[in-house]
């Protein structure tokens, strides 16, 4: 495969290499294409879900106010919730996944790339089948966790959390196929002497949630496959009205997907800023190992603590000493992260870009939500704090200051590679100053009204309770992340158009992705580099230099370089498209099931018997 | 341990600072605060979170400051070599793997001890309650002295009380924030919950909140909780154990405005007396606008315990002494005149609100189980008008029904 003589071109003109046009993207097969779709469409939905919780907090900035109706609240926090982790932060992380991983391996695609195509579609797909119903006010209505009994029939017998459990489902195989592709991409398609020990961090934290999404994946499809058979077929498996059902399995199941669901959020944003520090520190990554175990641990600890999220339901002592205990034990490899972050920076050359700024704010505003997460490991201290406001400001301060803040020093760390061009680092800056004061305006004062008394999820509350105050701040801090996000909306498409030409390191980094032109060539890598350390092109002396002179060209096509490349296809387009027919058809009529049985059965077929790419030489 | 003790009570004022500063503008009062416990329970749990904000409040000092001071001191300079690039240090990293730890194990010792000692069973002789969380409201039973009510708890001071916590449907949690901590109530299980009220709190109202989410109306179902001394919760029990006490009070016409007080001395035991119910427990939610009460009219208890009887009320509410009235599905009416609030603490319990709450509940309370009874009111559930048939009352009737139920005293 790695060869660079140019044989004569074996394949025939309907080669991958179209780059424009509608029909190029919907038939796309490569990782950074379909990593760019996932980012545009989960910028997307982050925004949506942006708006969503701008009526939220609309509704809320004063006592007894009604914006909105009770139910209409309630379909927008469950929404809100569902968006952000689902729709927004899952892909927004995927878009790096796709996009980076090939890169910093040095490979040329994922192992499967129409498969990466059928999540991508199956993802968007998914979306906008859960999305809709909140246009026309029969949006989900169960909370982002949806316990039961409430979701079973009986206390909702609307099409509201059917639109839920199908979608989740449906999004589930997105994430499941996804994550058998990239871990198999990460074991079999590493450059030679890229061993594991030597991947960029960004890598090895996306490994580590491949195995999170691989095994916390399956039991949320089995909880979710429960509430539909009891919805749809009358089954009573939560069904209290009916003898026999607890209530409390699935808030187990729930909860057994559910935490490790928070580490596959936040853990891909760990990766990005363990990325970003050392570049813009001009240092390695301090204690690598360490940080590679660490993050090990968090996700297998992550996967016996999950009945810390039940404290008040009464499990009984010794259960509550159980998961306290684990659930403490988590904060050790997580602080470790936090001290080697603070220690890559120290005695570093710390460049204040927009990437480092919101990178050294996850390392300041996710130690606030580590704090306040040990602050509720403490069951009887919980019991004060959970299903309170003190609980939503933490959770933010651990899915928006680690999370979000990760993904956008991302994004501006990776906005060069992606399109070639630089992003403007002055309206960045005023991005990030105005995200970070807006953060801790709208989340801070939550610690305060939720230990001052305020339940989670009302959607109104009665004057004189104390709140008033917090809850004021709150929106008027929320009000802020609009003209942030249209800050730096409006500076993503100028500098797509007029940026400054990046260059293909723009910001002298270490790691593989950087030593290839910006944006890539489809092939990535003209001659796969043999990697001798985990900085390549800071460790001069290791460098590949041969593969590094090849690489660095630009304007040679696949085909001039003998590189054989995956075909264009519509084909994952279509069985993701059947697979959507198909559950639609399971909440209005059967001759859909048919009709997209169909389709997913014919085009899954025509897939198999396709060839992947032109044969070999 | 006095170095603790001044290092807690100074990260204690350094939380509290940015607190006051922020509360001094408007100068609130704090009543549903969790960090001011008045009972046993309350101060076990506090006694952990001061633990918790002190050690968190120094590992937030450490750590951002380090950061702070870390990215302004090694910010890059003009002309400034490559830094010396360092992999790491074993002896660092095991040093800040273990620090953690240590101040774990200052958590994890009094956490499991605390764990225990508020999940034993509750004393001997404690006064039980049997609370039963409903789609959204409350349903308290004392057995020991044949008492149910709604919404309303009375507890005698210095008593352990031991919540027995049961559901009628969906999941709900039981809690009074400045009593201690919450209990969730569970479909198909039964959980406990004990706490004992100071007796310093004699004379007081704590509200309380259903804190798990359990459908549209989640944030319309509080309750509050009245602590009395031993004789007062006494004269209560023996008040609240005779049947309906109807007719005892001139009928009060129903008309739109504040809260007004209701006539005196009217109870047979001792109810918690309505003008000192402080103010964060008098409920101050708005009446729909579009929905009106005939002025002026003037309701007759007689013939509102007759239309009562005779209407669909009795499908779901029981009344002690009204042989009729024994429907379970809704609250217990038996002494609802002496209670301070309806529809789960949503509004003020007054004959204009009952008067409007009758006539059409769903209007004040979205998706609530009453069904709309005012005669051409819309239903917002059913999707349709209220007519003769479907059992429509007339504003007059509400209006006897209102005289009726607010003389249950």
């Amino acid at each position: 495969m790695a060869t660079t003589a140019i044989s004569t071109p074996a394949y025939r003109g309907e080669y991958s290499g179209e780059q424009s046009g509608l029909w190029s993207w919907l038939s796309t097969v490569d990782h950074k294409r379909i990593g760019i779709l996932y980012l545009y469409t989960a910028l997307f939905f982050f925004m949506f879900g942006g708006v969503e919780a701008l009526i939220l907090r609309a509704q809320l900035g004063a006592p007894n106010q009604h914006l909105v109706s009770a139910e209409f609240y309630n379909q927008l926090f469950t929404m809100h919730g569902t968006t952000m982790i689902f729709l927004a932060i899952m892909p927004l992380s995927a878009a790096f996944f796709n996009f980076l991983i090939p890169l910093q391996i040095g490979a040329r695609d994922v192992a499967f790339p129409r498969l990466n195509a059928f999540s991508y579609w199956v993802y968007l797909f998914g979306g906008i089948f859960i999305t809709v119903p909140i246009l026309f006010a029969v949006a989900p209505n169960g909370g982002w966790f949806g316990y039961a009994p409430l979701t079973t029939k009986p206390y909702s017998p609307g099409i509201n959390i059917d639109f839920w459990v199908i979608g989740l489902q449906i999004l589930g195989v997105s994430s499941l196929a996804a994550a058998f592709n990239f871990l198999t991409t990460i074991i079999n398609l590493r450059a030679p002497g890229m061993t594991l020990m030597r991947m960029p961090m960004f890598t090895w934290m996306a490994f580590v949630v491949q195995f999170l999404l691989v095994l916390a994946f399956p039991v949320i499809t089995i909880a979710l496959v429960f509430l539909l058979f009891d919805r749809f077929f009358g089954t009573n498996f939560y069904n209290t009205v009916s003898a026999g059902a607890d209530p409390l399995l699935w808030q187990h199941l729930f909860w057994i997907f559910g935490h490790p669901e928070v580490y596959i959020l936040v853990l891909p944003a760990f990766g990005l800023v363990s990325e970003v520090l050392p570049t813009y520190s001009r240092k390695p990554l301090f204690g690598y190992p360490v940080m590679v175990y660490s993050g090990i641990l968090i996700a297998a600890l992550g996967f016996g603590v999950w009945a810390h999220h039940m404290f008040a339901v009464g499990m009984g002592p010794i259960a509550d000493t159980f998961f306290g205990l684990t659930t403490m034990l988590i904060a050790i490899p997580t602080g470790v992260k936090i001290f080697n972050w603070i220690a890559t920076m120290a005695q570093g050359a710390i460049r204040y870009t927009t990437s480092m700024l919101f990178g050294i704010g996850l390392v300041g505003l996710f130690t606030i939500g580590g704090i306040s997460g040990i602050m509720h490991s403490s069951p009887p201290a919980d019991l004060q704090q959970t299903d309170t406001y003190f609980i939503v400001a933490h959770f933010h301060y651990v899915l928006f200051g680690g999370s979000i803040m990760g993904i956008f020093a991302g994004i501006y760390h990776y906005f060069p590679k992606i399109q070639g061009r630089l992003m403007d680092e002055k309206l960045g800056k005023i991005h990030f100053w105005l995200t970070f004061i807006a953060m801790n305006l709208t989340f801070f004062p939550m610690h305060f009204s939720g230990m001052l008394g305020m339940p989670r999820r009302i959607y109104t509350y009665d004057a004189g309770q104390g709140w008033d105050l917090y809850n004021a701040m709150s929106t008027a801090g929320a009000m802020i992340f609009p003209i942030a996000m249209l800050i730096f909306i409006y500076n993503f498409f100028k500098s797509r158009k007029s940026g400054e030409i990046a260059g293909s390191n723009p910001w002298g980094a270490g790691t593989l992705e950087w030593s290839i032109p910006s944006p890539p060539p489809d092939y990535n890598f003209a001659k796969i580099p043999t990697v001798t350390s985990r900085y390549p092109l800071w460790e001069g002396k290791e460098v590949d230099h041969e593969s590094a002179r090849i690489n660095s060209q630009e304007g040679k096509t696949a085909a001039e370089l003998g590189i054989v490349m995956p075909y264009n296809t519509i084909k994952p387009l279509l069985v993701a498209l059947g697979l959507i027919i198909m559950f639609c058809g399971l909440m209005t009529t059967p001759i859909l099931i048919a009709a997209g049985a169909a389709l997913l059965v014919f085009s899954l077929y025509s897939w198999l018997l396709s060839p992947l790419e032109p044969e070999h030489h | 341990m006095k170095g603790t003790d001044r290092l807690r009570r100074l990260a204690s004022y350094a939380f509290f600072a940015a607190f006051a500063i922020a509360a001094v503008s408007c100068n609130e009062a704090h009543p549903n605060t969790t960090l001011v416990p008045h009972s046993d329970f309350g101060r076990e749990i506090d006694f952990l979170w001061n633990r918790l904000l002190l050690l968190g409040t120094i590992v937030f000092v450490l750590v951002e400051g380090a950061l702070i001071f870390i990215v302004i001191k090694y910010r890059r300079r003009e002309n400034q070599p490559t830094p010396p690039q360092t992999h790491g240090s074993t002896m660092l990293e095991i040093t800040w793997t273990l620090i953690p730890a240590v101040i774990l194990v200052f958590i994890a010792v009094p956490t499991v001890r605390t764990i225990f000692i508020t999940q034993a069973q509750a004393a001997p002789g404690s006064l039980n309650i049997e609370v039963t969380g409903h789609q959204w409201w409350w349903e308290f039973k004392y057995p020991e002295y044949g008492v149910t009510t709604a919404n309303e708890i009375y507890l005698p001071v210095g008593r352990t009380v031991n919540f027995r916590l049961r559901s009628a449907d969906v999941i709900h949690s039981f809690w009074t924030p400045q009593l201690g901590g919450k209990r969730d109530v569970v479909t198909n299980r039964t959980n406990y919950l004990w706490y004992t009220p100071d007796s310093s709190t004699a004379s007081s109202v704590w509200n309380g909140f259903c804190v798990e989410y359990c459908g549209a109306s989640h944030a319309n179902m509080r309750f509050r909780v009245f602590t009395v001394t031993p004789e007062q919760f006494t004269s209560w029990v023996a008040g609240q154990k005779l049947p309906a006490q109807f007719g005892a009070v001139a009928t009060a016409a129903p008309a739109r405005g504040p809260n007004p007080p209701p006539p005196p001395g009217s109870a047979p035991g001792y109810i918690f007396p309505r003008e000192k119910i402080p103010d964060y427990a008098v409920p101050h939610s708005p009446i729909p606008p579009d929905l009106k009460f005939t002025p002026g009219l003037t309701g007759n208890a007689a013939r509102g315990k007759q239309v009562f009887s005779g209407a669909a009320c009795i499908g779901c509410h029981s009344i002690a002494g009204n042989p009729i009235a024994m429907g379970v599905l809704g609250p217990n009416l038996t002494h609802v005149g002496s209670r301070s609030t309806i529809a789960a603490g949503r509004f003020p319990m007054a004959a204009a609100y009952l008067a409007l709450w009758i006539k059409n509940a769903r209007k004040m309370k979205p998706e609530v189980l009453m069904p709309t009874l005012g005669l051409d009111e819309y239903d917002p559930v059913l999707k349709a008008k209220v007519t003769a048939a479907t059992g429509g009352l007339t504003d007059q009737q509400i209006a006897d029904i209102v005289a009726y139920l607010t003389a249950l005293k």
